[in-house]
C-alpha cells in the first residue's frame, strides 16, 4: 500500500490533530436547551431510566466518540490517496485472443483441477483464464478480446470497462469448426496494442493449430509486443471425417462412387460405425476397428448420382449410446469433425484435343473408349497454333508429333510423348541426355497417374531424359533419368521421353489404363473438380467446376446451409461475391451444403450445391503442437487479481465515510444514538 | 414569543397576569350568578341567620318540634291549642334559617402561573364566581391563596356588596412558590374556626399531597371540592413540535432534568398525564369529594353555568 497523496506522516498527524479536537469537544460538556415546565416530577416518572438504560447512554457516547474517528480515519486516508501496490504498475494494454477453433470443444484437463470437477471444454477453460485475467486488471489497464476462428471476431473492444468486457467474453462460448486464424488474429492484436503503454498479447489455445498458426505464434513471441501462450490442454480422443467425396464413374456417369476417409487422431483404439446417407437415405453403414492414429478409407459403390446430397456422419457402435454427459462423447471427439458432406459432381465432359499426325490409332482407340466422358478433338499438326480454338478451350492437350517439329504449345494442361524427338524443340522442360533402349527401371507407384500399372517391362527403342527443375516429379526413370516428368503448375505438363510409336507400350493392357488414368488425374486436379471446400480463409472456386456457366457472369451469391439442413445452429447470412476470370473466392465457416446462385449474366438465377467440410486432420488433431515451438513458449503464470478493480480508493473511502454520516444523521434524527 | 415559551411559559411567572380580576364578569353573568345557589351536601352550623336551614331550632319560620315549657321561655311560642286541649304547655320549636361557611381555596403556586397565567386567571375567575353566588346567598365567603404555603386569607364576609373586596383580594394576594396542597390545606383546616364547604382550586400538580390535602379536609368535617384548572397543552405536548434534547427545568425549581424530546417521550408524558389526573379523580371520588376538571379553553361560562350544575356543586 502506497500514498499518491499526503504522505503517511502527514495522514497521522492529520489524523491525530483531528482525533484531539474530537476527543475534546466530546470531552466539554453538552449545553442543552432549556425548558421550563410545571410539573417536572411527572417528566422526572416519565424519562425515568433503567441502569442498563443508563449504562448503553453512556456506552453510546462512547460509540458516538468511536464513529467520528472512525470517520476522520476514513478521510485522513481519502487525503492520502491510497492505492495498492498492483496499481501503481505501470499501465497494461492486454489483447486476449481466444482460440474457438473445432479442436478447442475438447475436454480440457488440468492437474491442479480437482479430478471429481466437472469436466470442461478447453474453450471453457480459456473464457476462464480469460475472465481471471479481465479480474486481474487494474484500474489504468485496458483490454480487449479477439475471438480466434475461422473467421476473426472482436467480442469486445479495447476498453478498460471490466462489465463490457466480461460480456464480450459471454459470447466467446461456442467454438467454430476448421483451424483458428491466429495469423490475422495475431495480426490484429499486435495493431491494436502496439501502440499502447504496456501492449500484451495473450494467446489462450489448446495447441492444436496448424503450421500457420503456430508460424503467427512464433512470430508473435519474436515480435515488439510481449506475447505469452496460455495452454489448455487435455485428452485428444478424436475421429474425424478427414475426407468424403463422390466421383462419377468414368464409364457410367449415371452412378457414383463414394469416399470417405476416417481417422482416428486419439491415442486409444475406438469402434465406430459410418454412416453414409444420399437425399437422408442410407447408403452404406460401416463399421470400423481403428487402431490409434489408424486411417480407413470406405468406399460406397454404385450410388445412384441422382442423389447429389451426400452426408457422411461418424456414430457409435450400434450397441451403445452416447452418453450426454461424456465430453469425448465415446472417444469420437467434438462432433464438428464427425459430419461430413459431399455433392455429386456435375456431369461435364473433359475438353480433350489431340494433335496428332493421324498414324498413331493406339492412342486414338484408348482415348475413343473414354468419349462417354471426355470431348474428344483432334488436331492436325500444321494447324497446331497455340490459338487454335479447339486448344484454347481444351482442358488436355495430347501432343503425339512423332517425327514432326514440335509445334508452339499453349498455355493448357499438357501431355507430350517424345518432345526433344527433334534436338531443335522448343520444350519447357530441358533435355538431358538420350538413351538407347532405355529399361523403365523405376516408377512412382503411388502416383495416380501410374494407378494399377507396371511399366518395368515396356521395351523401347530410343528416347530422351529430361533435366528436372524444382519441383518437377519424375514418375519413370530409366536408371535413375527421368524418363516420364510430371511438372506442376497453374498448367500441369506430363512428358514422356519417348515415342509411343518406338515401345510396345500400346500393346499392353497398361496403356489404356495409362490413358485413363491421365485423363482422370486431370480431371480431378484441375480447379473445376470440387470435391469440398474446407471451412476457413477464401478460397478460389471456379464457377465452371461447380456447374455454372461462366458467360457474362460478374458475381454469384453465396447462400448458407438450408435450416435444418446442417448441424449449426447459426444461419449464415448470404454473401455476393464478384468473379474475376470465372473464379470467386468463397469463405465458409459452417460446414453443410451451400448454394452458389448466378447474380447476373445469362444464367442469373441458376442455383447450384457446394459442400463445405471441416475435413482436415490437422483441424481434427486435438494433440498440442506448441512443444514444436520450443518449451518456453507456455507461460502458465496465474493472474494475480487487483484488491480492487475499481478505484480510486480514496473515493471509496468517501464514500464509506459519507455513508457512516447519513447512518450517523438518520439514527440522529430517530433518536437512535443520542 | 419562542416555541418554548408557547408551550411552556415563561420561567418567571408572569407576576400581572391575573391580576384583571375587575373585569371578571359582566352585568348579565352577575345576574345569571345571582340566580345560583352553592350546595352543600352536609348541613353545618352557622353563625348568622340566613337562607339556609341548618340542624340548629330556631326562629325560623318552619315548625320543627315540640318541648315543655320551662321558664323563661318566650310565652309567644306557646301551643296554645294544645294547652287548652290537653293543658299541657308545650313550646313550638322552628327550623333556624342559617348561613353557610363556604371557603374558597385558590392555588397561586408558580405552576399556575405558566403559559401567560392561564390557569391562575382561569382559577380566579371561577373562585369569584362561587364567591359571588354564596354572597348572594347570605352565605359566609372566606377567600385563601396558597402555594406550600397560606399566603393570604380573606375573613368570612356576607353579602353581595363584599364581591369588590373578594376581587381585591384576589388581584392582591401575593402569588408564588411551590406547590404543596397537603401543606397548605393542612394550615387552613387549622386556621378555620368552623368547618365548612371548602373549594380548592388547582393544578393539583403535587404528585404526593395532592389528594392527601383534600382528603385531611375532609377529616376536618371540611367538605372539600376540588377543581382542577388545567391548560391542554401542557396536559398533552405531542403537538407541541417540540424536540430534541433538553433541560428539562421545573418551574417551581429544582434540578434540571436532561431529555431528548421525541414523540414517543412525548406520548408517554401526555399518557402519563392522563393516568395522573384520572387517578386523582378516582382518589376523590371513592372518598365523596366531589372532582372537576377545567380547562382554561373551556368557556367560563359554560364551566360555571352548565358543568357546576350537572356537577351538583351549583343549583
Amino acid at each position: 500500500m502506497n500514498f499518491a497523496g499526503f504522505a503517511a506522516a502527514e495522514v497521522a498527524t492529520l489524523f491525530a490533530v483531528g482525533a484531539a479536537v474530537i476527543t475534546g469537544l466530546y470531552l466539554l460538556r453538552m449545553r442543552r436547551r432549556q425548558v421550563v415546565v410545571p410539573f417536572a416530577d411527572l417528566w422526572q416518572r416519565v424519562t425515568a431510566e433503567s441502569d442498563t438504560r443508563r449504562l448503553w447512554k453512556k456506552l453510546r457516547r462512547m460509540f458516538s466518540w468511536l464513529i467520528q474517528l472512525l470517520l476522520l480515519a476514513l478521510i485522513c486516508l481519502a487525503l492520502g490517496d491510497p492505492r495498492p501496490d498492483a496499481w501503481l504498475r505501470e499501465p497494461v494494454t492486454l489483447a486476449i485472443v481466444v482460440d474457438a477453433s473445432a479442436s478447442m470443444a475438447g475436454v480440457y484437463t488440468d492437474e491442479q483441477d480437482d479430478a471429481q470437477a466437472e469436466p470442461r471444454t478447453r474453450l471453457q477453460a480459456a473464457v476462464s483464464r480469460a475472465r481471471a485475467e479481465v479480474a486481474a486488471l487494474g484500474p489504468a489497464d485496458r483490454a480487449l478480446v479477439i475471438s480466434a476462428g475461422t473467421e476473426i471476431r472482436v467480442p469486445a473492444p479495447l476498453s478498460r470497462d471490466a462489465g463490457a468486457l466480461l460480456r464480450g467474453l459471454d459470447n466467446v462460448s461456442t467454438t467454430e469448426p476448421g483451424e483458428a486464424d491466429l495469423g490475422r488474429a495475431l495480426d490484429l492484436a499486435a495493431n491494436a496494442v502496439s501502440d499502447q503503454p504496456g501492449g500484451q498479447i495473450l494467446i489462450l489455445t489448446d495447441g492444436a493449430l496448424d503450421r500457420a498458426s503456430l508460424a503467427a505464434i512464433d512470430r508473435c513471441i519474436a515480435g515488439p509486443v510481449t506475447c505469452q501462450v496460455k495452454q489448455f490442454g487435455g485428452p485428444a480422443p478424436n475421429v474425424a471425417i478427414t475426407a468424403f467425396a463422390a466421383r462419377r464413374y468414368p464409364d457410367d456417369r449415371e452412378h457414383v462412387e463414394v469416399l470417405a476417409e476416417v481417422q482416428n487422431l486419439g491415442e486409444a483404439p475406438v469402434s465406430l460405425t459410418l454412416d453414409i446417407a444420399a437425399d437422408g437415405v442410407s447408403v452404406g453403414k460401416n463399421t470400423l476397428q481403428l487402431q490409434p492414429g489408424a486411417r480407413q478409407t470406405s468406399t460406397i459403390r454404385d450410388v445412384d448420382a441422382a442423389r447429389t446430397k451426400l452426408v457422411a456422419r461418424l456414430l457409435p457402435p450400434p450397441s451403445t449410446e452416447l452418453d450426454p454427459d461424456d465430453p469425448t462423447r465415446g472417444g469420437l471427439g467434438p462432433a464438428d469433425d464427425d459430419i461430413a458432406y459431399a455433392i455429386v459432381p456435375p456431369l461435364r465432359p473433359l475438353k480433350v484435343a489431340l494433335v496428332t499426325d493421324g498414324t498413331n490409332l493406339f492412342l486414338e482407340a484408348a482415348l475413343l473408349t473414354l468419349e462417354d466422358h471426355i470431348d474428344l478433338s483432334g488436331v492436325a499438326m500444321p494447324e497446331a497454333r497455340p490459338d487454335h480454338p479447339i486448344l484454347a478451350e481444351a482442358d488436355v492437350v495430347l501432343y503425339d508429333v512423332g517425327d514432326n517439329p514440335l509445334p508452339a504449345l499453349p498455355e493448357r494442361n499438357l501431355v507430350v510423348f517424345d518432345p526433344w524427338r527433334r534436338v531443335d524443340a522448343n520444350f519447357l522442360i530441358p533435355r538431358q541426355n538420350d538413351i538407347t533402349r532405355p529399361f523403365l527401371t523405376e516408377q512412382l507407384k503411388d502416383h495416380p497417374l501410374l494407378d494399377s500399372i507396371v511399366l518395368k517391362d515396356v521395351n523401347i527403342r530410343r528416347g530422351t531424359s529430361f533435366a528436372l527443375d524444382q519441383g518437377d516429379q519424375a514418375l519413370v526413370r530409366s536408371i535413375g533419368e527421368p524418363v516420364v516428368v510430371l511438372r506442376t503448375g497453374s498448367y500441369q505438363t506430363v512428358a514422356f521421353g519417348f515415342d509411343l510409336r518406338q515401345s510396345d507400350l500400346p500393346l499392353r493392357v497398361a496403356f489404356p489404363v495409362l490413358v485413363a488414368n491421365i485423363i482422370n488425374y486431370f480431371e480431378q486436379s484441375m480447379p473445376g473438380f470440387v470435391a469440398s471446400v474446407p471451412v476457413g480463409a477464401r478460397r478460389p472456386v471456379k464457377v465452371a467446376a461447380v456447374g455454372l456457366n461462366a458467360d457474362g457472369l460478374s458475381s454469384v451469391e453465396v447462400l448458407g446451409p438450408e435450416p435444418g439442413e446442417n448441424d449449426a445452429s447459426t444461419t449464415i447470412p448470404s454473401e455476393v461475391v464478384p468473379l474475376q476470370d470465372g473464379i470467386f473466392r468463397m469463405r465458409a465457416t459452417q460446414p453443410g451444403f451451400y448454394r452458389v446462385v448466378a447474380a447476373d449474366g445469362p444464367h442469373a438465377g441458376t442455383e447450384v450445391r457446394l459442400a463445405v467440410n471441416q475435413a482436415s486432420a490437422s483441424a481434427s488433431d486435438l494433440r498440442s503442437r506448441l512443444p514444436e515451438l520450443g518449451p518456453e513458449v507456455v507461460k502458465d503464470e496465474a493472474p494475480t487479481p487487483v484488491p480492487l478493480s475499481e478505484g480510486p480508493l480514496w473515493t471509496l473511502l468517501i464514500l464509506v465515510a459519507a455513508g457512516l454520516i447519513a447512518v450517523e444523521w438518520i439514527s440522529y434524527h430517530r433518536r437512535v444514538t443520542v | 414569543m419562542g416555541l418554548r415559551t408557547r408551550l411552556f411559559g415563561n420561567k418567571q411567572p408572569d407576576r400581572d397576569s391575573g391580576q384583571d380580576s375587575e373585569n371578571l364578569f359582566d352585568e348579565a353573568f352577575l345576574k345569571q350568578l345571582e340566580l345560583l345557589q352553592v350546595i352543600a351536601r352536609r348541613l353545618f352550623r352557622g353563625r348568622n341567620r340566613a337562607e339556609r336551614k341548618t340542624r340548629k331550632v330556631g326562629s325560623g319560620l318552619e315548625f320543627a318540634d315540640h318541648r315543655e315549657y320551662s321558664p323563661g321561655d318566650d310565652i309567644r311560642n306557646l301551643d296554645w291549642n294544645v294547652l287548652m286541649r290537653l293543658e299541657q304547655t308545650l313550646v313550638r320549636l322552628f327550623e333556624e334559617d342559617e348561613d353557610l361557611p363556604i371557603r374558597v381555596v385558590v392555588d397561586v403556586s408558580d405552576s399556575m402561573q405558566t403559559r401567560s397565567g392561564d390557569k391562575l386567571r382561569q382559577a380566579q375567575k371561577i373562585a369569584a364566581a362561587l364567591a359571588y353566588v354564596g354572597l348572594s346567598n347570605l352565605d359566609r365567603v372566606g377567600l385563601v391563596c396558597m402555594s406550600g404555603k397560606v399566603h393570604a386569607t380573606l375573613p368570612a364576609v356576607r353579602g353581595k356588596g363584599r364581591i369588590f373586596r373578594i376581587f381585591e383580594f384576589l388581584k392582591s394576594a401575593p402569588r408564588g412558590g411551590p406547590t404543596d396542597i397537603r401543606s397548605a390545606c393542612k394550615r387552613i383546616a387549622a386556621e378555620a374556626g368552623q368547618p365548612g364547604l371548602t373549594i380548592v382550586l388547582s393544578d393539583f400538580y403535587d404528585m404526593e399531597g395532592a389528594f392527601d390535602g383534600l382528603n385531611l379536609l375532609r377529616f376536618r368535617k371540611h367538605e372539600p371540592v376540588a377543581i382542577q384548572v388545567l391548560d391542554p397543552v401542557e396536559a398533552d405536548p405531542t403537538a407541541s413540535g417540540l424536540r430534541g434534547d433538553v433541560k428539562i427545568v421545573d418551574c417551581e425549581g429544582g434540578d434540571g432534568l436532561d431529555v431528548t424530546l421525541s414523540a414517543a417521550t412525548l406520548k408517554a408524558y401526555t399518557e402519563a398525564h392522563k393516568r395522573f389526573c384520572a387517578h386523582l379523580e378516582a382518589s376523590c371520588r371513592s372518598r365523596g369529594i366531589p372532582y372537576f376538571r377545567a380547562d382554561t379553553t373551556t368557556p367560563f361560562d359554560d364551566l360555571v353555568l352548565r358543568m357546576f350544575r350537572l356537577g351538583g356543586i351549583l343549583r
